[in-house]
């Protein structure tokens, strides 16, 4: 656990001595900024966190490869992975070390969005368990986004291989909802449970349902163990 | 402290190392030396278990460095061939990131930061970012990391490479210092380097160990032959290489540059005088003789091209 923590520590560090934690943050409260200016400005808007938590949920998919590209590509095509890996460390630990500080950032970028509802609980009066469900979703998205970035940089050296890779699969599952309609029942029913789209609906209008909850914590703990294997078979090349 | 039986690495169908055989006694300094590509980072490799081997087994302080690889991986100090540092980390907490990964508490990471910096010469800049640092800087901070955790081995490939020769002295008698405390492998395909850090050893070549010993016996071993060089000034006679040949003792004569001829006598005997009376008589006009000595170099080319002309 310690050596999880170190390399979470380390990885957390260098995302705010780089440019890439502020970039991240402006971006991601820039957009979502915007987003709710315009939704409580519009005449009879309510106090209603439903449409900025999509947002939140899609920027967070947008953000996640820039952030994860580079956690496990840039130590293989720098060659830092040999002196990192002749460590006492296991494998699964540089894994969830790496996770561990990517989800530090996306937590730090929910924080600063803590802003919204609490700017709308001074003019209204917002729901917050509706909120709290909110940002259980968006955690739990982000936690299988990351994971997902994560294993994309597992498989290439390459940071913009990873990258695209991580928007290949992460927009495939967002957009998968859409064959729900288009489909046959049975293809639609299948396509609408595994969609990320179609999981965080609950979420988004304040349901906290286990269904979601077990997809989005199997599909994180299935790409850390595809990425912890990737890396184990790295070892054997 | 490090002992291989049989290690064997195939990267898909090419064969990097077969059935290398080594051991490195306790406080020992042995060079591993071997032309580019002829496995040695790939045996260092499996020695820090950073890859596993394809067949046989190797072990590091006691510990397979397969079945019990955080074991043997705690006692080795490792500086890899490319020893590519996070650069964008300081050179403390660069040592303090590897101290927590190796389980170093606060108190002894504090101790051995100090004696590592100070002893790796970096005492003047701790907190320098590691990207701008110069290659040798960062060379002395891969060094700094492999003796962080006191390991009782350390296995260091080729460590002097893209410094400058001030450096390089440096970093020799740092390894040299070394000796006794540590058990210590380097790899190395820089031959003087060998000669003058390593008690003992051990040549690699297209994967396989073709010799083994000190550096010493090595070139004594080797030795077939005496050879003198004679360098001519009024050679016209077409005929040197053959008349020298006539002389008793005399093996072989080898053109070695204008005027110059390498002449390989028996072992043991001394045709110096012989040689130069012929010459003198002749008229060839002397202007050098002397005997030749053999480097590890000539060894190893030796050894070498001897494992290619066999295959």
């Amino acid at each position: 656990m310690r050596n999880v923590l170190t390399i979470a520590g380390k990885e957390l560090r260098s995302y705010f001595v780089s440019p890439m934690a502020y970039v991240i943050l402006a971006f991601y409260l820039g957009i979502c900024g915007l987003v709710f200016a315009l939704s409580v400005s519009a005449p009879q808007a309510e106090a209603d966190m439903a449409g900025m938590f999509h947002t939140m949920v899609f920027i967070a998919l947008i953000i996640t490869p820039v952030i994860t590209m580079g956690l496990l590509s840039q130590e293989q095509a720098t060659g830092s992975m040999e002196l990192l890996m002749t460590n006492p460390v296991r494998d699964a630990e540089v894994v969830m070390g790496k996770y561990l500080g990517a989800m530090g950032l996306f937590v730090i970028v929910l924080i600063g969005t803590l802003e919204f509802p609490i700017m709308m609980s001074r003019y209204g009066e917002p729901d917050w368990n509706a909120i709290l469900a909110g940002y259980i979703g968006v955690l739990l998205a982000g936690m299988a986004f990351m994971a997902i970035g994560l294993l994309a940089s597992s498989i290439t050296a390459s940071q913009i291989a990873a990258a695209v890779i991580g928007y290949v699969i992460l927009l495939f599952l967002w957009l998968i909802g859409w064959l729900a309609y288009a489909a046959g029942e049975q293809v639609g029913n299948v396509a609408q449970h595994v969609s990320i789209l179609e999981n965080f609906q609950d979420f988004a209008m304040g349901i906290i349902d286990s269904r979601p909850i077990i997809f989005f914590l199997s599909l994180t703990f299935f790409a850390l163990f595809v990425a912890v294997r990737t890396i184990e078979n790295r070892r054997t090349i | 402290m490090i002992s291989c039986e049989g290690l064997t690495k195939f990267y898909g169908n090419h064969q990097a190392i077969a059935d290398v055989d080594l051991h490195v006694g306790e406080g020992e300094i042995v060079g591993f030396l071997g032309p580019n590509a002829a496995g040695k980072t790939t045996t260092m490799r499996i020695l820090t278990s950073y890859i596993p081997p394809s067949a046989g087994r190797a072990e590091v302080a006691g510990h397979d460095v397969v079945t019990e690889s955080l074991d043997s991986r705690r006692s080795i100090g490792y500086l890899p061939e490319t020893s590519t540092l996070y650069r964008d980390m300081r050179v403390t907490q660069y040592l303090r990131f590897c101290a927590g990964l190796r389980g170093m508490g606060r108190a002894e990471t504090n101790e051995r930061l100090d004696y590592v910096l100070d002893i790796c010469g970096l005492q003047e800049r701790p907190d320098d970012i590691i990207g701008t640092l110069s290659l040798g800087f960062r060379q002395r901070v891969g060094l700094a990391q492999a003796l962080l955790h006191d390991p009782p081995v350390l296995i260091l490939d080729e460590p002097t490479v893209g410094l400058d020769p001030n450096q390089i002295i440096e970093v020799r008698d740092l390894i040299k210092s070394l000796a006794g405390d540590y058990t210590v492998m380097l790899s190395t395909h820089i031959l003087p380097e060998a000669q003058m850090t390593c008690e003992r050893v051990i040549i690699i070549n297209h994967g396989r160990i073709i010799a083994e010993d000190t550096p010493q016996n090595l070139t004594a071993q080797i030795r077939q032959a005496e050879t003198i060089s004679i360098t001519l000034s009024d050679a016209r006679d077409d005929n040197v290489e053959r008349r020298l040949l006539d002389l008793s003792d005399v093996v072989a004569v080898r053109p070695a540059g204008p005027g110059t001829y390498h002449v390989d006598t028996a072992v043991g005997s001394d045709v110096r005088a012989q040689v130069a009376q012929f010459v003198v008589e002749r008229g060839w006009g002397l202007l050098e003789l002397r005997p030749v000595e053999m480097t590890l170099e000539d060894v190893f080319r030796q050894l070498t091209t001897e494992e290619e002309g066999v295959e």
